[in-house]
Parts: C-alpha cells; structure tokens; sequence
C-alpha cells in the first residue's frame, strides 16, 4: 500500500508515542482483537486550562498511528474541547486516507473523546 | 555475467520474497536471448516446412526433456502453459469435465493456492462436490483424511507439494498411493514452488497431474508446464482450441524464449544439490535472529518444511504497520491478502488454527539462490527494530 507523504511521516516518527503518567486524563477506544486501539494521555494546566502535554498509544494500521501521533502534537496548547483538533473528514483528506480506513479514524475519535470526558470536559 | 551481477544496487531492500518470484538467472536469460531476435532462434516450432521452424523445435524439445528430467517425468508428459495458474486451472477443469461421468466429486485442502481453490469454487457453481480438508497445526494432511475424504465418485484429488506460505511438504507418494487403491480418484499436485526446494519425482511418486512453475526458480514469468501421467494414460478436456499444439491440450503457439528459459533453469535447479543446505543454514540463523525478538511464533512444522521458507507471527505487532516498518530494508510478503485496503489474514495461516491477530501479523520469509549472510543481518536487525518500535506505540 501507498501511503502519503504525511502518513510517512507521522508513522515513521510517531511524535508523542507514550503516556504521561499518573494524573494525566486517559481515554481509550477500539480493541486489540479487532486490529485498531488508540489511547490518548493529556495533560490539562488547571481547570479551564489549556493542553499542556499529549500522548498517544496505538496498535493499528500506519494511517492509524500516524493520524494519532498529529493529533497528540496538534492538542498541545489548545484548549480541551469535546472534538478532534481537526474534524474526521478533514484529517481524511489531511492523510489521503482510503475510504475503508474512515473507520480507523472514528476509533481515534472515540479515544479522543474519551480522554476529554475523563478530563471533565462535557460533550 | 555472473550470478552476483544480478543482484540489485545496495541501496534497494534486501530481497527476501522469493517465493513470490525470483529474479532471472543471468544463464537463463542468456539462453532466452538465443530466441528472440533475427540473429537467433526466433522461428514458429510449429512451422516444420522450414528450417526456422525446425530449430524452434528442436529447442523447444530440448527443454521440454530438460524439464522432464528435472521432475522425473518423460518429455512426452509435459504440457506447456502460460504458468502453474493455467496448469492449476487446466488439471482442475480438465480432469473434472473428462471423467464426469464416473463422478462429480473433488477433494483438495484448505491450504492450497487460490489457482486450485478458486477452480474447485467454480466446479461446485457448475454442480459438482468438493470437499476442503483441514491440515494440522502444522499444515499437514495426513493421507488417511484423503482416504476418509474419497466416495465412490471422487475422480479428483488436488493437493500441493510445497505450501506457498508457510513451506510445509505434503506427503505426496502416500497420498498418491490412496488414491490408486481408490481406482477411479486421479491426483493432482501443485508443485509450482518444489522445483529446487526439495526433490520432485512425478512418474515415482504415482502422482497423475502436476503443476509446475519457471519464475519460481530463476526462470522467466509467463512460463509454466502440466505434467499429464502416460503411465495412467490420464485424459483430460482441453479449455482452449485453436491450433492442436501440446497434443490439442493446448492450443496456441508455443513461445519458444520462455519454454527454452524454462528448461535451463529447470536444468540448473536439478544440478544446484548444494544449494538446500546452506539455504537451510541461512534459514536457520534467519530464525534464530527472528525467535530472539520474542513472542514470535513459527507458523507450519519446522521438521517438516523447505529450507527456502520461513513463516513467523509477531504477537502485538499489527500486521500492515509490521510491512510498511520493514519494507524500506526488507522486501518481504505479510500474511494478509492486500490487493485493497481491506486486508485479509492470510486464510493458510487461519486453517493451521492461527487466530485473526496473529495470521494478520505474519510474516514470509522466503529465500533463494542469490540470498546472503549479510541478507539475513540486514533483515534480522530491520525486523527487531520494526516489531520493538510498533510494539512501544501500543504499549505492549
């Protein structure tokens, strides 16, 4: 499979891959078994503070890896919201994702917005 | 040109996916050339009014008696085709549709090629039977499941010598022995990746039908031959027509460069009985290298495979990830099918028992006449360094 230069990229690097450790918000979605899991750590300064620090986990495809890896790195210093730095269609076209993997992105959804609910903020 | 002039620049990937293809041998492709151009042999074989013709034909038999040789066949057993597919596809169909009236049932393994599955698939729309046997955790098929497995109207087995995936032999000669105290069963076997992987004896092994394959063995794509078995006086129905050649088997000018590439490096892999020892030493280290990674499985029985393949599974390693981690050092084939992005795991690997995760997480190593020391280094510390980086982002 062909994947795109920022695919390359971000998979090769995989900037953020870890955690942070205790304290830091934790959500994670999709299952081993299945082929696709994604975890994402964030460090929020204090109530109502802004990213301080992200870090992801991932067992899945390269585009998996790679789009959780930008968008660990796209958080930092931004404000925690209940959605992905970047929408799903646009990280799509952001990677030159095929369209069988749009199901990989809505598990790095589903993990995003996990570590969001554990970090208090409301959907 | 020697051997080595062959290899590729050193900045391309280690080339371990040999049983996909390999590259020509230069001595073949020598031969080859001899047949192509004005200066050369490059005349009909067919046209026997001429002297052109003529000398095209007496290539053409010199190399169908050297691929006869290397089979322990006689030349007047081997078929010409475009490939082990065609050969696959014609035994198949040609043995069914002849004997039909003695029965509509087929036999084959779970674990072989789709150019044999896909056929049986095809004669089970068409009205006839097949049954798919399981091997063991080891890919084996032990003869006495062929023997459960034939009915009184089983005029077909189809069971391959040497598994594409994973290596494993199959016992041909007990297998074909059941089939002649059936009497009425005929068996085929594809063994498009046995010719210099391990000894192929087609008139001792009583074996009816068998595939064989050139560009698995340093010879040409587009080039492969059906030994049909005189000894049982084997018919079969032909699939295409047009000119009668190869005994109206099939029809269709024979492309004298490629049988004539065929026969040389048929000749070559037949006298290279050096070979499978120090592939096996190769195949050996590549393992050890390989099994001290950890949580790494080795897909097929080790006792029991050539020395050219070797098939391993890497726990919480995701398959694709694994490919495209290794794949600027290492040219290898995964365990998943990927001709989309919807990947498959490899169906061989799932019939040995190997659950989702771990037969979507394979990897076939498969080596070849050219393979080095300095190779299997390179592939070892690549595939190390993959599986530790891919197994530290997830967290395993």
């Amino acid at each position: 499979m062909n994947y795109s230069e920022l695919t390359q990229r971000y998979f090769e690097t995989a900037p953020g891959a870890g955690t942070l450790g205790p304290g830091a918000a934790r959500g994670a979605a999709g299952s081993r078994a299945q082929g696709t899991w994604v975890q994402f750590e964030l460090q929020i300064d204090a109530p109502g503070g802004r990213i301080a620090a992200a870090r992801f986990l991932a067992f899945g495809c390269p585009h998996t890896i790679a789009v959780a890896a930008w968008v660990a790195e796209a958080a930092v210093g931004r404000l925690p919201q209940p959605a992905l730095p970047e929408g799903v269609q646009a990280l799509r076209r952001r990677f030159d994702l095929p369209v069988e993997k749009l199901g990989r992105l809505l598990v790095v959804e589903d993990a995003w917005l996990a570590a969001m609910a554990d970090a208090g903020v409301k959907s | 040109m020697s051997p080595d002039a062959a290899r590729a620049p050193m900045t391309a990937p280690v080339y371990l996916d040999n049983a996909a293809t390999t590259p020509v041998d230069p001595r073949v492709a020598a031969r080859m050339a001899e047949c192509l151009t004005e200066a050369g042999v490059y005349g009909n074989p067919g046209s026997d009014a001429h002297e052109f013709g003529e000398r095209a034909a007496e290539r053409v038999e010199r190399a169908r008696a050297q691929v006869a040789a290397a089979a322990g066949a006689e030349p007047g057993e081997v078929i010409w085709t475009s490939g082990a597919t065609e050969a696959n596809n014609l035994a198949v169909f040609g043995a069914a549709h002849y004997y039909r009236d003695a029965g509509r049932h087929v036999v084959t393994a779970r674990t072989e090629h789709r150019a044999v599955l896909d056929p049986c698939r095809e004669l089970e729309r068409r009205g006839w039977r097949v049954t798919y046997l399981v091997p063991d955790s080891g890919g084996g098929i032990d003869p006495g499941q062929v023997q459960a497995a034939l009915q009184g109207d089983t005029t077909l087995v189809s069971i391959m010598h040497v598994n594409n995936e994973i290596g494993v032999v199959q016992d041909i000669a007990a297998i074909a022995a059941v089939c002649a105290r059936h009497g009425v069963a005929r068996l085929h076997v594809d063994a498009a990746q046995s010719m210099g992987k391990c000894a192929i004896d087609f008139g001792a092994a009583g074996v009816d039908l068998m595939s064989l394959s050139a560009h698995k063995v340093h010879g040409p794509k587009g080039v492969g031959a059906l030994l049909v078995s005189r000894r049982r006086d084997l018919q079969l129905q032909a699939l295409q027509f047009g000119g009668g050649q190869e005994r109206g088997l099939r029809s269709g000018t024979v492309p004298t460069h490629q049988v004539v590439g065929m026969g040389e490096a048929f000749a070559l892999a037949a006298a290279a009985t050096a070979e499978g020892p120090r592939v096996a030493a190769l195949r050996d280290r590549l393992w050890q290298g390989l099994e001290a990674i950890g949580r790494v499985l080795r897909n097929g029985a080790a006792q029991n495979t050539v020395p050219q393949l070797l098939n391993v599974s890497f726990e919480e390693v995701e398959g694709e990830s694994l490919l495209a981690a290794v794949r600027a050092q290492v040219a290898v084939s995964t365990g998943s099918a990927c001709a989309s992005a919807a990947r498959e795991p490899s169906y061989v690997l799932r019939a040995l028992g190997r659950d989702e995760r771990l037969a979507e997480s394979s990897l076939r190593f498969s080596l070849g006449r050219f393979t080095t020391p300095q190779d299997i280094e390179v592939a070892v510390e690549a595939v190390a360094a993959a599986v530790a980086r891919l197994r530290r982002i997830a967290g395993a």
